[in-house]
């Protein structure tokens, strides 16, 4: 054991082993740290072929903490060995055989160039130039790190032979971190510092993914998580055997180990370790939480076309919404954001053939792994150019980015509100105005409506009761038959169907209302009230 | 002159005030106008008499003397094939002295008006060929077996028509329809339609026999 001076603070003092402790207090910590573990424990690990870091971890009975992080692999050594051998320099490249490299901060990038760090905050310059490529503004992250599942079976065998050799001692027994975990430990802070950026569990993700050189031969990048998520059905059976059959195994290899220590021999677990291991393969992956802009947008199209009614070979669906004029919208704000992907979602719809005036009906756009946040600025430009484009198929309004208040936001605008239409109506003989005083009578009418025929393929056929709380009729000039109708109803009322009553499966509709053959011309929404607004 | 500022200021505030709104009150009129004029933007080609909902959605097809003479039906197919079945403006029924005075969904095996279809895959509902039997209509003087005419899952029968039976004469091609059909397979329809004749060969028909 060396000399346990300790050097007057401040001041370098030479050791017994020819090495110059620094000044600084966490070197110290973990050079007295790493005089203190099982000697003997050290040995073994080292000749097998184990990296200093997973030694510190296997053995050590403190917790694995950060200091570690700035002494290099190659100081670490010495401090571990008893100071007589010089083997250090031969073992030295070799990878471990329980992290793979992963503790030594070696790793082959995609380029399959061999990088190695000598301590955590090289690591962390390193990681960096990477996450810088991918172009995210950001000013906290959270760091994920996943690794291949045989670092545990390595150190699941690794641990056996501890056991088989040290079952008593006390070092052993106390709950190991994992690669991990001490990854996370390692390079944690430098990475704080090398990014300028603070640590939380936030919105923006930096994952590490060592993978198997092997592994990715076979294009299989996946990392445990998407793993775990394909166990269906037998594949989940198949685990639940090789679980037992690995404990089985393991009690093999235990009772193997004791067996041949009884007869004085550790020659053969030994040797189960004779294989080649390789230094992993990082990819660096960056994602950020979706970001959410709100905003009320105005449909002007109305892509009536009458030939979609003809085609009768096959069965056509009814013509569902067609929100490709509202990919406008999105189409400008994702190059804005630098995102990967956006969806756009509806505070409720309205048919291909019926225009969205008014108010405007609110809507979310929600961008997935954005890059940059635009200003304000640039978001009242996007709207501007929209609004001016040639084509006026589409407007917005109050464009603007929204947190996580968005959905409370949506579901306001969906089941409970009034919506609020205008109609032209033509009805077989000419408008009177008691028709018109008759109607604008009518405050909360109740109406029952089968499921529409043009929607019964879909929806469930049941009988739906709705309130039309006002309406109002304005005539129009120079027809006699033709009125526009203003309506407020509740919300999930088919108003076509009240207009032309279905085949009568809507009653009361404005047909049986006047007493007349009753169509709709045209459809409008103008308003979708929201709340206060 | 005693001059009062405050009173002065509260003047000249309410003026603002009065001013202010009647500028809201302008532009919410503006809006108004705005609106209107985008509303009524297109009624420049309204025609004097328009074409009904059915004949906009739906796609006229008749059958006639179906299994019997005179026995004329029409199918009404939507667009996202449905389709509604009913008699025909020259099914001998009509010609009945005083029309059809009453229906009965209660033939072949089952009530067809006491069907409960439930859900969007509607379950429950009766498996039809094209000549299942749908309903039975009665006159003064005779009655009538009505058909599917359509092979597929019966949706809904207008049970309307059993309180309300003069329906049938006053408006079989719209109020008075008989039932709802939806044609399980697409392979069904084509087959089916093979039986069909259209609107313009209906007509022809018609007036020949007429």
């Amino acid at each position: 054991m060396a000399d346990e001076t300790k050097p007057a603070s401040g001041d370098s003092a030479g050791l017994s082993n020819g090495l110059v402790s620094h000044g600084d207090h966490k070197s110290r910590r973990v050079y007295q740290a790493a005089r203190s573990l099982h000697s003997g424990a050290v040995k073994d690990l080292l000749s097998l072929g184990v990296c200093e870091r997973c030694i510190f971890r296997l053995v050590s009975v403190e917790a694995f903490d950060s200091d570690l992080s700035s002494v290099s692999a190659s100081t670490l050594r010495s401090w571990l060995e008893s100071g007589d051998e010089e083997a250090a320099s031969s073992e030295e490249s070799s990878c471990c055989i329980v992290c793979l490299g992963v503790l030594q901060f070696v790793f082959s990038d995609a380029k399959q160039t061999l990088v190695r760090s000598e301590c955590g905050s090289d690591y962390a310059a390193r990681v960096t130039d990477l996450v810088k490529e991918e172009g995210h503004e950001f000013d906290s992250f959270g760091l994920e790190v996943y690794v291949p599942a045989t670092i545990l079976e390595n150190e699941r065998a690794v641990l056996l032979y501890l056991k088989g050799k040290y079952n008593s001692e006390s070092w052993l027994q106390s709950e190991k971190i994992s690669v991990k975990d001490a990854l996370k430990v390692l390079v944690l802070d430098p990475l704080k510092v090398s990014l300028g950026a603070k640590s939380d569990s936030s919105s923006f993700q930096i994952r590490l993914t060592y993978s198997k050189a092997s592994d990715e031969a076979q294009g299989a990048s996946e990392t445990t998580r998407e793993r775990k998520k394909r166990k269906t059905g037998m594949s989940r059976l198949y685990d639940h055997h090789i679980t037992w059959l690995t404990l089985l195994f393991d009690l093999v290899a235990i009772y193997i180990s004791l067996y041949n220590e009884e007869n004085g021999s550790t020659s053969m677990s030994e040797n189960s370790f004779e294989k080649v291991y390789e230094p992993c393969i990082l990819s660096i992956h960056c994602n950020k939480m979706p970001i959410f802009f709100s905003g009320r947008y105005f449909k002007y199209s109305r892509n009536v076309s009458q030939t979609r009614w003809i085609i009768d070979d096959e069965r056509m669906g009814e013509a569902s919404v067609e929100v490709v004029h509202l990919e406008l919208i999105g189409g400008n704000i994702l190059p804005a954001c630098l995102g990967d992907s956006y969806k756009f979602h509806a505070a409720g719809r309205e048919d291909i053939d019926v225009r969205m005036l008014g108010s405007g009906r609110p809507f979310l756009i929600e961008v997935q792994n954005s890059r940059k946040c635009p200003s304000q600025q640039s978001l009242t430009e996007i709207e501007e150019k929209i609004n001016k484009s040639e084509k006026k198929l589409v407007g917005v309004k109050d464009l603007k980015f929204i947190g996580s208040q968005c959905w409370a936001m949506m579901r306001e605008g969906e089941a409970e509100k009034q919506k609020q239409y205008a109609a032209i109506v033509w009805i077989a003989r000419p408008v009177e105005e008691k028709d018109i005083d008759s109607i604008s009578s009518l405050k909360e009418l109740k109406i029952l409506q089968k499921t529409p025929v043009r929607v019964l393929h879909r929806r469930s056929p049941l009988e739906r009761e709705r309130t039309i709380h006002w309406m109002k009729v304005e005539k129009i000039k120079g027809s006699s038959h033709y009125f526009l109708l203003h309506l407020c109803t509740q919300a999930g009322t088919y108003i076509k169907e009240f207009v032309h009553g279905d085949l009568g499966r809507t009653t009361p509709s404005m047909g049986s209302i006047l007493g007349c053959r009753a169509e709709i011309i045209q459809l409008d929404v103008t308003d979708v009230k929201m709340g206060d607004s | 002159m005693a001059e009062n500022p405050e009173t002065d200021d509260t003047i000249e505030t309410t003026k603002q005030n009065q001013s202010e709104e009647e500028v809201e009150h302008s532009d919410e009129q503006k809006q108004e106008d705005e609106l209107r004029s985008l509303l009524l933007s297109d009624i420049g080609d309204l025609p004097l008499s328009p074409p009904s909902a059915t004949q906009v959605n739906f796609v006229s097809y008749f059958i006639t003397d179906f299994t019997k003479p005179g026995h004329d039906q029409y199918i009404y197919r939507h667009a996202n094939g449905l389709c509604v079945i009913g008699l025909a403006p020259t099914h001998i029924a009509f010609k009945d002295e005083g029309g059809i005075t009453n229906i009965d969904f209660n033939v072949g095996k089952s009530d067809r008006s006491v069907l409960k279809v439930s859900g969007k895959r509607k379950k429950n509902a009766m498996r039809s060929e094209s000549n299942t039997a749908l309903c039975k209509v009665s006159t003064a003087k005779d009655s009538y077996i009505v058909r599917c005419c359509v092979k597929g899952s019966l949706l809904e029968v207008n049970e309307r028509l059993i309180k309300q039976p003069q329906l049938l004469n006053s408006s079989a091609d719209r109020e008075g329809y008989i039932a709802i059909i939806m044609p399980t397979r697409p392979a069904d329809w084509t087959k089916n339609k093979e039986s069909l004749i259209t609107l313009e060969e209906y007509k022809a028909k018609k007036e020949v026999s007429l």
